[in-house]
């Protein structure tokens, strides 16, 4: 009816209203298609970069990470020549997983019983039945064993490579390289005390080198160990150290124990003798007495007298010698005869002041200065140091030392009187040499090389002369402190000595702690008859590898002390 | 219009192109690095097994067990300090004893024929004739064993020189067997002594034939008749060495 022709007809104003909320919404319409194009545009072009990123640059598929470079799970310890101390290898573990067993338990358990006989047939069947999720069966178990048991055939039995500390030179150097604990910490020796290195991803790569050289090492271990057998001492030390640079070639301490397998040791044989343990090591101090006295002053010439009577009465106390010589004696038969109140003397002369501070600069006073963990302090006698202990001090007893502590005395006293701190890494780059601190004169160590040939060639240390090697040193035997009461039969025998004496290079220190007299040794027990041996046969066997040559026809400059022994025996 | 289109064809065409050559560019790149890095993972692996074996080595000959081993069956020791030599000429002058026991060692050997050979002296004159037939016996039994090296040496030296003597050189030579003979059945000191007690007489004999053998020896080494004495003197000082 009234159908308006749309051309003639304006339209509503609703109408015109719609059109245009139609255009505006198609335009949003538009704008949001667009965006929601783009957006989709964009993931794919992120996708697509992606994808061309990573065909460029990226990883392939069958990458394996990792293993462009061998990096063990926990570093190598060698030795300075290389040899390996220490290793870590992937041994075989043997475990179970009671709830995983599918066959016949009784079976299982029975042939178990037979493959691994630590355990009972009984055990292992409890061990299948208790319901527990897993067992360690066998840790580093044998190949052979391996196969036997996977050959069992058996889903629930876990065969598994797993990280092992190896020390492929078993019990060698086991005090001072240590062993690690079940979770593969260190838990003594070096392995604890370079924990960090030795863990840490970004230095295990490269192996810690020790200053321990392992043929000296085992050279000095074999020789003490045939003493403590020969004597049945009930322990002994041993170290080796470069006069110059303070680097510990070879030191032992015995009993010892496998780090292999540190369980198996007792409490005794873990226990480091040379660095922990400290002793009252007797006359092998004298030398430094005598040292003290030059460089102060009071000792002027190895020619000057002393008298040495048979007993010496001092402050309450009566001082005996071993060798009494009842007359008059020069400073050179004193250390020839090691005479304890001839140095006495001498010590009270230096007096206790300066005693102390000597002692103080040699490190005499502090704990030993190593980096292994188990370090002993020195005991002196502290608020009762007074004249007479000064004496006793002179003499060395009333002060107790490490091993380590003393072989570093010598090092000092024939490095031209420099002091420089033992270490047990080798010196290179990484462990440079640091500056020493100067304790004598370089006069007062060059007279002391003549004085403690002197005791080789001539006096109590006879038998640790090897011929041609020129060992000069000083041997101690000191009174064991039994129940607060020095033992007049039980001792620790001691034996400093310094080769060639003619240009000192090296020092070896060994002790024997309760040696006992032999038929060979016509009962004595004193250290010219059971350690000085020892510093002999070893010094034979390792100066040759150290590049010492012998030589007959060389000496440190005897002329300065042989015209004041006095020789009327013999 | 047709040149438009083709042109952006083209465009098209050819960046897919380039993107495709990429892609294979980067691809075989990958691969060549996925085969570096297999080598590399070969080599690690390769170093993991030499370190298992070298530790497993080193383990074995361990020092404590390769001293075992030195105390049980080598027994070497440490060398002493007169073992160590400074330089060439000390090691010439070792060398040097071993000619002189080379030719001092036959001296002593052609020396023990002499207990037959002093049965002659004493019935000097006419016993050669009557002394004849007796080695002429021992003669047969040491032909039989050896000779073969004596007998050739012995007329060419002595048969010129003397045409009587023509027996006593046969006779000492075929007595050092029947003596050798001695020595062996009894043997120590007991069979010693005769021999020696016997040889300076018999020194005579056999001299010709020992210094026929010593001249050829020596010529090159003893130009010098100042070195001669001193051999005596430097023998025993020789074993000492090889004793050590």
């Amino acid at each position: 009816m009234n159908a308006p022709s749309p051309a003639l007809v304006a339209p509503r104003p609703e109408r015109l209203r719609l059109v245009g909320q139609r255009r505006q919404i198609l335009a949003l319409m538009h704008q949001r298609l667009m965006f929601g194009m783009l957006v989709y545009a964009g993931v794919i072009a992120i996708v697509a970069l992606r994808i061309l990123y990573l065909a460029a640059f990226g990883d392939h598929a069958g990458r394996k990470e990792g293993l462009t470079q061998l990096i063990p799970d926990r570093g190598d310890i060698v030795d300075r020549d290389g040899e390996p101390l220490a290793r870590t290898i992937d041994a075989w573990t043997i475990a179970i997983h009671p709830t995983k067993v599918i066959g016949d338990k009784l079976a299982l358990a029975r042939s178990l019983a037979r493959l691994m006989p630590e355990h009972s047939e009984a055990e292992y069947f409890g061990m299948l039945r208790s319901g527990k999720p897993f067992f360690y069966l066998r840790r580093r178990a044998s190949p052979a064993l391996v196969e036997a048991v996977n050959a069992l055939g058996e889903p629930g039995l876990a065969i598994e490579r797993e990280p092992d500390r190896l020390y492929p030179q078993t019990s060698l150097a086991a005090h001072v390289l240590g062993f690690t604990d079940i979770d593969g910490h260190g838990a003594a020796g070096v392995e604890r005390a370079f924990d960090k290195y030795l863990s840490d991803p970004a230095t295990r790569g490269q192996p810690l080198q020790l200053s321990i050289s392992s043929k000296i090492q085992q050279a000095l271990e074999h020789e003490l160990g045939d003493a403590m057998a020969q004597f049945s001492a009930i322990g002994a030390a041993g170290v080796v150290m470069d006069v110059h640079t303070g680097e510990v070639l070879a030191m032992t301490s015995m009993p010892t124990i496998n780090p292999n397998a540190p369980g198996q040791g007792t409490p005794e044989a873990h226990f480091n003798r040379a660095t922990l343990g400290v002793f009252e090591l007797g006359s092998t101090f004298k030398p430094f007495t005598v040292a003290m006295a030059m460089d102060a002053g009071v000792i002027k010439s190895v020619g000057q007298v002393y008298n040495c009577p048979n007993a010496l009465p001092v402050y309450g106390h009566i001082i005996h010698d071993t060798h009494p010589f009842g007359r008059a004696c020069t400073v050179s038969e004193i250390m020839m005869e090691s005479s304890n109140i001839g140095t006495a003397q001498i010590a009270d002369q230096v007096g206790k002041q300066r005693q102390q501070a000597f002692l103080k600069k040699m490190g005499f006073l502090d704990k030993v200065e190593i980096e292994l963990k188990e370090r002993g302090r020195a005991l002196n006698p502290g608020s009762r140091w007074g004249p007479f202990e000064t004496m006793t001090i002179g003499f060395g007893q009333g002060i107790a030392v490490a091993p380590l502590q003393l072989a570093m005395g010598y090092a000092t006293l024939f490095d031209n009187g420099v002091y420089h701190a033992p270490t047990i890494l080798k010196r290179g780059p990484n462990n440079p040499l640091p500056r020493g601190r100067r304790v004598f004169s370089e006069d007062t160590s060059y007279k002391m090389r003549s004085l403690l040939r002197l005791v080789v060639m001539k006096g109590t240390g006879k038998k640790a002369d090897a011929p041609g090697y020129r060992i000069g040193g000083k041997t101690g035997t000191a009174q064991k402190l039994i129940n607060g009461h020095y033992s007049q039969t039980i001792n620790i025998t001691s034996f400093a000595g310094v080769f060639p004496m003619d240009d000192p290079r090296y020092v070896i220190v060994v002790m024997l702690d309760e040696p006992h007299a032999t038929k060979d040794t016509y009962g004595f027990t004193t250290a010219g008859w059971n350690v000085a041996p020892v510093v002999s046969r070893t010094v034979s066997r390792i100066a040759p590898m150290l590049g010492v040559a012998p030589d007959m026809n060389r000496e440190p400059n005897m002329g300065e002390v042989l015209p004041f022994v006095h020789e009327t025996k013999e | 219009m047709s040149v438009r289109n083709f042109g952006s064809l083209a465009m098209v065409a050819t960046c897919a192109g380039a993107a495709l050559g990429c892609y294979l560019v980067s691809l075989r790149v990958a691969s060549e690095r996925a085969q570096l890095e297999d080598v590399e993972t070969r080599i690690v692996l390769a170093q993991r097994d030499l370190r298992v074996v070298q530790t497993e080595i080193g383990t074995r000959a361990r020092l404590s067990q390769l001293e075992r081993w030195n105390a049980k069956v080598l027994a070497l020791s440490a060398p002493a300090a007169d073992q160590f030599l400074t330089g060439s000429f000390e090691l010439a002058r070792l060398a040097q004893p071993q000619h002189k026991v080379e030719f001092n060692a036959p001296v002593v050997l052609a020396s023990a024929p002499a207990p037959e050979a002093k049965k002659p002296p004493i019935g000097e004159p006419e016993a050669d004739d009557a002394s004849a037939p007796a080695p002429v016996d021992l003669l047969r039994q040491a032909s039989l064993k050896t000779g073969t090296r004596e007998v050739p040496s012995e007329p060419v030296a002595t048969s010129p020189h003397m045409a009587t003597g023509s027996k006593s050189t046969l006779s000492p030579a075929t007595a050092a067997k029947p003596a050798q003979k001695k020595a062996v059945d009894k043997p120590g000191l007991a069979a010693a002594h005769p021999g020696k007690t016997v040889d300076k007489p018999a020194l005579a004999s056999p001299k010709p034939v020992t210094n026929a053998i010593r001249l050829a020896k020596v010529d090159p080494l003893a130009p010098l008749p100042d070195k001669h004495s001193p051999k005596s003197v430097s023998k025993p000082s020789k074993d000492l060495h090889p004793g050590r």
